[in-house]
């Protein structure tokens, strides 16, 4: 269609007209700005507006020609090239001249670089978290909020109709999906193991960006259809399509439903928080689960997202949620009343997820506390070899005075001197940079990925990449560059030349750098020390419990119990028996209890009576649960923690509510880590649990039968369910990689404090090194003059070791302060820090200086004084 | 020869804008030359020929009138200075020398060959 266009309203388009304006000659641009319109309005009457603007533009760019371009300040600077060329030659013939020094250098820049690109990485990898989601700004999990002693406490689970009301209610709405998560067995051919099976209605695949590597993603509407993950895909089929084939799933103890592979999601990217094994309808749910109401108020489902046109709808839908806070509060007990309703964006949820309770994403906190330790420990090592550089810059600079005064007297002006030492730091800035990425890469990161088992995604194409490289390479220059530039541009000729001049040796700054990198090394070689020590600690710190001697099964029903327990309880190595709803380390519930005016959320552990003597959980004030004892039903006992939290000081006999029924405290069990050291202990109480309830098996073993106990277990139930796969383990496994990761941390600290150690010795060497080399002849006159190894070794380190010390006094008492603020952030259980493990540190780096400084004396006791005093 | 070296293609121009007269100016020159070598050139080509030949002294140049189609921006015309006529009939005898010579150069390149 082509609409009749007012002539007068066709103009040329008005940026090439800018760009001519700027960079053609000033005296040229009436002339050839009227040839253009005049062709322009010449093409159009004989072309399209588009094609005459396309080709306006075009012959405007090609009218950027030298002969037609001012002439600009900076096509003169071109004249500088020559020099350039001079300044790199030199720099280039100095570095090689003193290859150890350039070594120093290049190679300190390097590893620090190399840290820094291990740093960017890891942080982009964290911060795409997520960020794979096409809708990630428009899809909200919907949470709540409840009233607790400590504040508003959200929850990212949400009660059960509200999905369907709300899709019902608010136009904005666009998409709607529920999502709930329950184990199940599945079974394909032979192969049987239990798996988890996420429910979710059709529009899951919708709202999440999850291609499929076959099969396709609508096929999720059909109730009878199954999305596996391509690892799952992998585990049942091998690299077959699996398309049409059909799985059993079996749900609780007595349900079983086949399913039709109808998609297989491609790999997920590294960094998400929210997947799934096997996806199927919603709808299921209503005849899988036993009496499962989706309009019960008083229940909740895993998760609720919803998916709105606009991100600015959900301020005006959160003003209209209290009518769901009303029906929703009618129905639960008042612990859990509601006080708000939240909306929590995909796109952040993984940073907002430690503050959210109950919610099927999994936490990045510990990624985001690493991200600012890895730029602390990053900045660290620049300082480091930055330092180092400046240092023998400046102490350098004395075997090229001849060279700068040579250079002030043909003309060269200190900003001229300025530019040329910058050059040259360019020039080993942009060297180490390029090493350093090979480090980084090659290195530094296969090392953290292959240590905490995942990829971080590194990709060169990423433009993130090449706005950092350049900004490390100028951040690095200048820090490294600038005070040496200034400073040796500023001497006098006459003195330089004159030969007057004492340069170099005597800068007090470069003792000050030294002192700072002693500083730096002796914080990061403690904290090695200190991750060591606490790795050790940690593997050796009591659970509060005897984990050793416990084993577990998770029963399907009480039935299951029942019979299991009877085979296993002939076992002669098998000392105790116990059920329990809940295991230690594998769940718990968490409950509101009310004392007086407080109420406390705690966990909660259904068990029987002889769950704690089984676990070997000690009571320590009070009794036992007694077997068969009817009022016990209304009995609890709680932790240390509870006892302290809720301020008891007599906990056995108070009397608790939980849902406003009573219950009497009869004993207190010392703390225990039902989870890892990680987590922070929890105010927790046991219950009796109802035998109908009982989900685990849990048995004391004697001691070094764990193993043959273990198998025998295993052998016993295979009899007892041929169709269901054993599920159960050492009780000492339920932390799953805790100590792996501890061992981890203790290891990438070792490295950084091997790094930081290499860094500072290779300075001190540097500097030494010059400082001896400068004053050869004055030791030769000693030597000739009779001094010995004693006096020569207190001549040449007087000056460091004086500095060593006043370096570590400073230094010692920050970090000790420093170390202890940081293992309080990063660990809720760690040793207790003392200043033994400073004092460690302190021994390390002494022994290292001091043997770098012996190097140097050992050189010069040994060197032949007639050669020393020969040199010019 | 130095001095008066001049370009394949500032020729051609050369010998346009002397063709034009008063009519001699950016767009004209370009149709101009469009039409007789039935190729399309762009403003840039022309325009910085244009200049460095004024810089050789070819060319002198002054401001037109202004035009309704230009934007109210005036034309600048292009003339032909005596030394670029000098330069140009040179050239021509040069190369009509060269195309006399031509028939005896080919019958002794064939001597030779024989």
């Amino acid at each position: 269609m082509h609409t009749p266009t007012d002539p007068s309203r066709i103009v040329p388009p008005t940026w090439p007209l800018k760009l001519l304006r700027f960079f053609l000659k000033k005296e040229f641009i009436e002339e050839i700005e009227g040839d253009m319109e005049e062709l322009f309005y010449e093409n159009v009457k004989t072309e399209s507006i588009a094609k005459a603007k396309w080709r306006y533009t075009w012959d405007a760019i090609k009218l950027l020609r030298p002969s037609l371009m001012r002439n600009w300040k900076w096509f003169s600077t071109f004249n500088h090239l020559p020099m350039m060329q001079n300044y790199f030659k030199t720099s280039s013939r100095s570095l090689l001249r003193n290859p150890l020094n350039s070594f120093i250098n290049v190679f300190g820049l390097a590893m620090a670089i190399g840290f820094c690109i291990l740093g960017y990485a890891f942080a982009r990898w964290t911060i795409n978290t997520d960020q794979f989601h096409e809708n990630k700004n428009s899809v909200y999990l919907i949470t709540y909020k409840a009233q607790r002693n400590n504040g508003l406490q959200e929850y990212g689970k949400s009660p059960r109709p509200l999905g369907e009301l709300m899709q019902q209610d608010f136009p904005q709405v666009k998409r709607m999906c529920r999502v709930e998560d329950e184990p199940v067995v599945v079974k394909y051919q032979d192969l049987v193991f239990h798996e988890r099976v996420r429910y979710a209605d059709a529009s899951f695949l919708e709202m999440f960006t999850f291609p499929m590597k076959w099969g396709s993603a609508i096929s999720l509407k059909d109730i009878n259809s199954i999305i596996l993950n391509e690892e799952m895909s992998k585990k049942y089929f091998g690299d077959s399509n699996p398309i049409g084939e059909t799985i059993l799933l079996k749900f609780g103890s007595s349900k079983s439903k086949a399913f039709k592979v109808s998609g297989v999601a491609a790999k997920f990217p590294d960094a998400h928080t929210i997947d799934f094994n096997c996806l199927i309808h919603f709808d299921n749910i209503r005849t899988l689960q036993d009496n499962y109401r989706v309009d019960d108020w008083s229940k909740t489902v895993s998760a609720t997202f919803v998916q709105v046109e606009q991100p600015g709808d959900i301020a005006a839908m959160q003003l209209r949620m209290d009518k769901y806070k009303e029906a929703q509060n009618k129905t639960v007990e008042p612990d859990w009343a509601i006080a708000e309703f939240g909306f929590q964006p995909l796109a952040s949820l993984h940073i907002q997820s430690e503050n959210i309770q109950d919610h099927i994403s999994a936490s990045s906190e510990d990624n985001y506390s690493s991200i600012m330790f890895q730029i602390a420990i990053g900045l660290v090592m620049l300082i480091l070899a930055c330092l180092n550089y400046v240092n023998i810059a400046i102490v350098s600079a004395a075997k090229r005075l001849k060279e700068i005064g040579v250079r002030k007297t043909i003309g060269a002006t200190r900003t001229v001197m300025i530019v040329q030492f910058l050059t040259e730091n360019v020039v080993i800035t942009s060297v180490a940079l390029v090493i350093g990425l090979g480090l980084g890469i090659l290195f530094f990161i296969p090392w953290m990925e292959g240590m905490f088992h995942f990829s971080m995604e590194f990709s060169w194409t990423d433009p993130t990449l090449w706005i950092y490289l350049p900004a490390i390479l100028f951040f690095t220059g200048i820090l490294s560059g600038i005070y040496p530039a200034f400073y040796i541009s500023r001497f006098e000729v006459v003195t330089i030349l004159k030969g007057t001049l004492q340069f170099g040796k005597r800068n007090p700054l470069t003792k000050v750098f030294l002192g700072l990198q002693i500083v730096l090394a002796l914080l990061l070689i403690t904290s090695a020390v200190l991750f060591t020590q606490n790795s050790d600690y940690v593997s050796k710190r009591s659970w509060g419990y005897n984990q050793h001697q416990a084993m577990y099964v998770a029963v399907p029903n009480y039935a299951g119990f029942d019979k299991l327990r009877a085979t296993v309880s002939e076992d002669p190595d098998v000392l105790s028996v116990a059920g329990s709803a809940q295991h230690l380390g594998r769940g718990n519930v968490t409950t509101i209890v009310r004392l007086g005016t407080r109420n406390e959320p705690v966990d909660e552990l259904a068990v029987d009576a002889h769950y704690l003597e089984t676990m070997g959980i000690q009571v320590l004030q009070g009794r036992n649960f007694k077997d068969q004892s009817e009022s016990d039903k209304r009995s609890v006992i709680v932790n240390e923690l509870f006892a302290q939290t809720m301020n008891l000081s007599e906990p056995v006999g108070a009397t608790i509510k939980i849902d406003s029924v009573s219950f009497d405290i009869i004993g207190v069990a010392k703390d225990f880590h039902s989870y890892s050291f990680f987590e922070k202990l929890k105010p927790s109480i046991f219950r009796v649990a109802d035998s109908s309830a009982y989900r685990y098996l849990a048995m004391k073993i004697a001691p070094r039968q764990e193993r043959e106990a273990y198998q025998r277990v295993q052998a016993e139930w295979a009899a007892l369910y041929p169709e269901v796969p054993f599920a159960g383990g050492y009780q000492e496994d339920v932390w799953g990689n805790y100590y792996t990761t501890m061992n981890n941390h203790a290891q990438f600290w070792n490295v950084i404090a091997l790094m930081a150690i290499v860094l500072a010795s290779l300075g001190l060497y540097g500097l030494i090194t010059l400082n001896v080399s400068g004053r050869i002849r004055e030791f030769s006159i000693r030597k000739v003059m009779g001094a010995g190894a004693g006096s020569l070794s207190f001549t040449i380190s007087k000056n460091y070791i004086l500095l060593i010390v006043i370096s570590i006094a400073i230094s010692a008492p920050l970090t000790y302060q420093l170390m202890i603020a940081m293992f309080d952030f990063a660990y809720s259980y760690h040793m207790p820090i003392t200043f033994t493990s400073v004092l460690i540190g302190i021994a390390i780096l002494v022994i290292v200086l001091l043997a770098t400084i012996s190097t140097q004396i050992r050189k010069v006791i040994k060197a032949n004084p007639v050669k020393g005093l020969k040199v010019e | 020869m130095k001095k008066t070296k001049l370009g394949e293609f500032e020729e051609l121009v050369l010998l346009t804008v002397a063709a034009l007269q008063e009519d001699a100016y950016g767009v004209e020159i370009k149709r101009e030359l469009e039409r007789r070598l039935n190729e399309t050139l762009s403003v840039g080509s022309i325009q910085s020929a244009l200049k460095r030949m004024e810089e050789k002294g070819f060319l002198t140049s002054a401001f037109g009138e202004a035009t309704q189609v230009r934007g109210g921006k005036r034309k600048r015309i292009y003339s032909t200075t005596s030394y670029a006529h000098k330069v140009l009939r040179e050239m021509k005898d040069i190369r009509a020398g060269l195309w006399n010579d031509m028939p005896k150069l080919a019958f002794k390149l064939k001597a030779s060959i024989a």
